[in-house]
């Protein structure tokens, strides 16, 4: 770990920009506003139905795991990625093809193997496969930054799409997999909504706690400086390439940990699930939610997962234009939202 | 900037609360039969799922007009399950929690009704679709139900045209999606399992609009015929009017989508001659007709009409059960009597549901795409040959 140097005038003062921005030292008053209104529609949808708030719930925490670990990229170290929805697709592929046990396979015309794994063995291994791919492609995605980073990001993204999509002796391509295994420990199956809540919200909270350990650390400090200015931290003997590296697979881990999640709730994935379109959204829930923000990037999730299934509420609709008429609709909250806190929910950047 | 933020996020906040509140309240009256709808409103499957829709609720209007069923209305609640798992799982909850639904229809989209259906088995709950073609939806469960023909019988009835039509060497072109890589597959096996041979294949993603090198490569392996599987219209049509313009003139099978309007719009003269087995409403079934004739007058074009036709039936048969059984909480009811109920719609006469929940008594059929001047509204631009071979 580097340890921060203390002559420096340059990187003091960096410091102490960024020390700035741990303080609540800004009026709440938005924030508390903003916080009242996602606690409404919560209490909202737990009145009129409590199984549906905690399905709603489930996929809040694990957007907010996405969102969360999507920040260390984007919010602290400045990297800009969009292929973030790679690493939770290979997360969830892994949950899918070690634990599915399908009874049934009418299309599976190529002998695939079984494997049948419990859940709690495959999650670390999410992990892990997600961390290696992270390397191998971290080590050539190092070499660009700024607008090229963006683009090959991207590009990460789609060639993901394709694999999943077209490797069909490992991923049964667009047929998807089913029967993927719901947590177990010994004969206690977590088969209830609320216990998988209470699983997904345990893991939130070990990416929070990671995080926040991360960024408060020397290590997240090197990162933001990062951010500010690459050469000038180039210049004091830090090896940026190491820096990026570790914190894009550690951003990696944590997505594959959310796939995993991801797919044992919903028991069922195709490529569908993991389109470019996810990645944008969720480039778009940790800038609503506010850069450099732990916080933000939950707070983020919550405003975009509720917001979109709050428009199920919607009354007064023609049926034929529900479904577009919500689109609009929450397209116009968001373009209100960024119009109204560019720097996002809690933020304290613009992009 | 933040003054303004700070003067408008309050009444703001105060106008979500307010309409929520007054969704909250819009449900009361006397008491219909509320079953859920589930389609693909937004998203990759919007096309079939508004059409789906459109023709639910039309059927709906048209029970309630008549009185309802024994003097009870029915009332759709419609949710967008969006062709994904996600959103089909939480459009099913909030069907089932918050509006506490034990029937809907639905889903438009194979991988939502596959997100969707362990849920409902093990919840009890009826998942009944007009429009979901993947075989493994058979295994689903006791409660789920479909009147769309499963892919598995499309392949057969493909595999079997293609060998009587004295086709030995096939090669084939699908677009990399459930629907259409299922449609190959089944194909494939039955026509290989009667003895053909399949010398190249080429797969094509949804957003690809050329195809003429992957044409060029299968058709330099000198086939005997061309099967074309895809998923959306534009690239059906575009790759008959491709493989035309090399110069292939060999014949060219395909499915419904293939022999779609804006497909045959696009392919123009090039599609002449080209056979399909697909699902179609009879031009002898009357009240199929009758269905396309008002769907028609009243959305003013018709897509996808052996669709509609399913989605427009799937009502009718709710209805039929329950008028049995009374009670739109009834779903063990209501499941019994899916598995009794024999019915003659706009899609077919006197079919019905096997154990598996799989509709059986319809068939597909082959036919034959006309010459575009030929072509009109009523004939949707084809002859048909009749059913499918079986062996």
């Amino acid at each position: 770990m580097a340890t921060y140097p203390r002559g420096n005038s340059r990187l003091r003062a960096l410091a102490a920009r960024l020390s700035g921005s741990w303080r609540m030292s800004r009026s709440n008053f938005e924030l508390w506003a903003n916080l009242l209104v996602i606690v409404a529609a919560a209490g909202f949808m737990l009145w009129r139905g409590p199984g549906f708030a905690i399905s709603v719930g489930t996929f809040v925490a694990i957007w907010a795991i996405l969102a969360v670990s999507l920040n260390l990229l984007v919010g602290y170290t400045g990297l800009l990625s969009v292929g973030h929805v790679g690493f939770f697709g290979i997360g969830a592929y892994t949950m899918a093809i070690l634990t599915s046990n399908p009874a049934y396979e009418q299309l599976r015309t190529e002998a695939l193997p079984i494997f049948a794994w419990p859940f709690f063995a495959v999650l670390p291994i999410c992990m892990a496969v997600a961390g290696l791919v992270a390397i191998a492609i971290g080590v050539v995605f190092n070499r660009f930054r700024d607008d090229i980073f963006v683009l090959v990001s991207f590009g990460f993204a789609v060639i993901a799409f394709n694999v999943f999509l077209n490797w069909e002796g490992l991923t049964r391509g667009a047929f998807g997999i089913h029967q993927i295994a719901r947590p177990a420990i010994g004969p206690w199956v977590f088969d209830g909504e609320v216990e998988f809540l209470l699983l997904v919200v345990f893991f939130l909270g070990l990416v929070v706690l990671a995080c926040w350990f991360i960024v408060t650390s020397s290590f997240g400090r090197v990162l933001a400086a990062i951010r500010e200015d690459e050469e000038a931290i180039a210049v004091f003997g830090y090896r940026v390439v190491h820096y990026k590296l570790a914190v894009w697979v550690i951003s990696a881990m944590m997505a594959g940990l959310a796939g995993g999640l991801f797919a044992s709730y919903t028991t069922f994935i195709d490529p569908n699930s993991f389109i470019l379109l996810e990645s944008i959204l969720l480039v778009s829930i940790v800038i609503l939610g506010g850069l450099s923000s732990i916080w933000g990037s939950i707070l983020g999730a919550m405003a975009f997962v509720l917001l979109e299934e709050g428009m199920r509420f919607v009354p007064f609709l023609p049926t034929e234009f529900i479904g577009q008429a919500r689109q609009v609709v929450l397209g116009l909250l968001l373009v209100a939202l960024m119009l109204f806190r560019p720097q996002g929910l809690v933020g304290r950047y613009k992009l | 900037m933040r003054l303004l933020s700070r003067k408008w996020v309050v009444p703001f906040g105060l106008l979500i609360i307010l309409v929520m509140a007054v969704a909250a309240c819009n449900g009361q009256g006397d008491k219909p039969f509320r079953i859920g709808v589930m389609e693909s409103l937004t998203g990759p499957g919007e096309t079939y799922g508004n059409v789906a829709l459109q023709a639910k609720q039309m059927a709906v209007d048209e029970i309630n007009e008549a009185g309802g069923i024994d003097g009870r209305m029915i009332e759709l609640v419609v949710e967008d399950s969006k062709c994904s798992a996600q959103d089909a799982i939480t459009a099913y909850n909030k069907l089932t929690d918050v509006d506490g639904i034990k029937i809907i229809l639905g889903t438009s989209c194979s991988g939502a009704m596959l997100g969707a259906a362990p849920l409902a088995e093990k919840d009890g709950v009826i998942l009944f679709s007009g429009l979901a073609t993947n075989p493994d939806i058979a295994e689903a469960g006791d409660y789920i139900f479909r009147t769309s023909m499963s892919d598995a019988q499309l392949g057969v009835d493909t595999g079997n045209l293609l060998w009587a039509d004295g086709v030995r060497k096939l090669v084939t072109i699908t677009e990399a999606t459930d629907y259409a890589e299922g449609v190959r597959r089944t194909t494939v096996a039955q026509f290989e399992k009667r003895g053909g041979e399949v010398v190249g294949a080429e797969r094509y993603a949804s957003d690809v609009t050329d195809f003429r090198t992957q044409l060029t490569k299968l058709f330099g392996e000198n086939p005997d015929a061309l099967h074309i599987s895809a998923q959306a219209e534009f690239a059906g049509g575009t790759i008959v009017k491709q493989g035309r313009e090399l110069g292939y003139d060999g014949p060219i099978y395909s499915e419904i989508v293939a022999v779609g309007k804006t497909a045959l719009d696009i392919a123009g003269d090039a599609a002449t001659g080209m056979k399909a087995v697909v699902a179609d409403i009879s031009p002898e079934n009357a009240k199929g007709q009758e269905v396309l004739t008002n769907f028609q007058e009243r959305y003013g074009e018709i897509t996808l009409a052996w669709y509609l036709g399913s989605a427009y039936d799937d009502v009718y048969i709710a209805a039929e059960c329950l008028k049995e059984t009374g009670d739109d909480q009834d779903a063990d009811g209501f499941r019994d009597c899916m598995y009794e109920v024999t019915w003659s719609g706009a899609i077919g006469e006197n079919y019905s549901f096997d154990e598996k929940g799989e509709v059986v008594g319809l068939t597909n059929v082959v036919v034959q795409v006309l010459p575009a001047a030929e072509r009109t509204v009523d004939n949707q631009g084809y002859n048909v040959l009749g059913s499918a071979p079986s062996e």
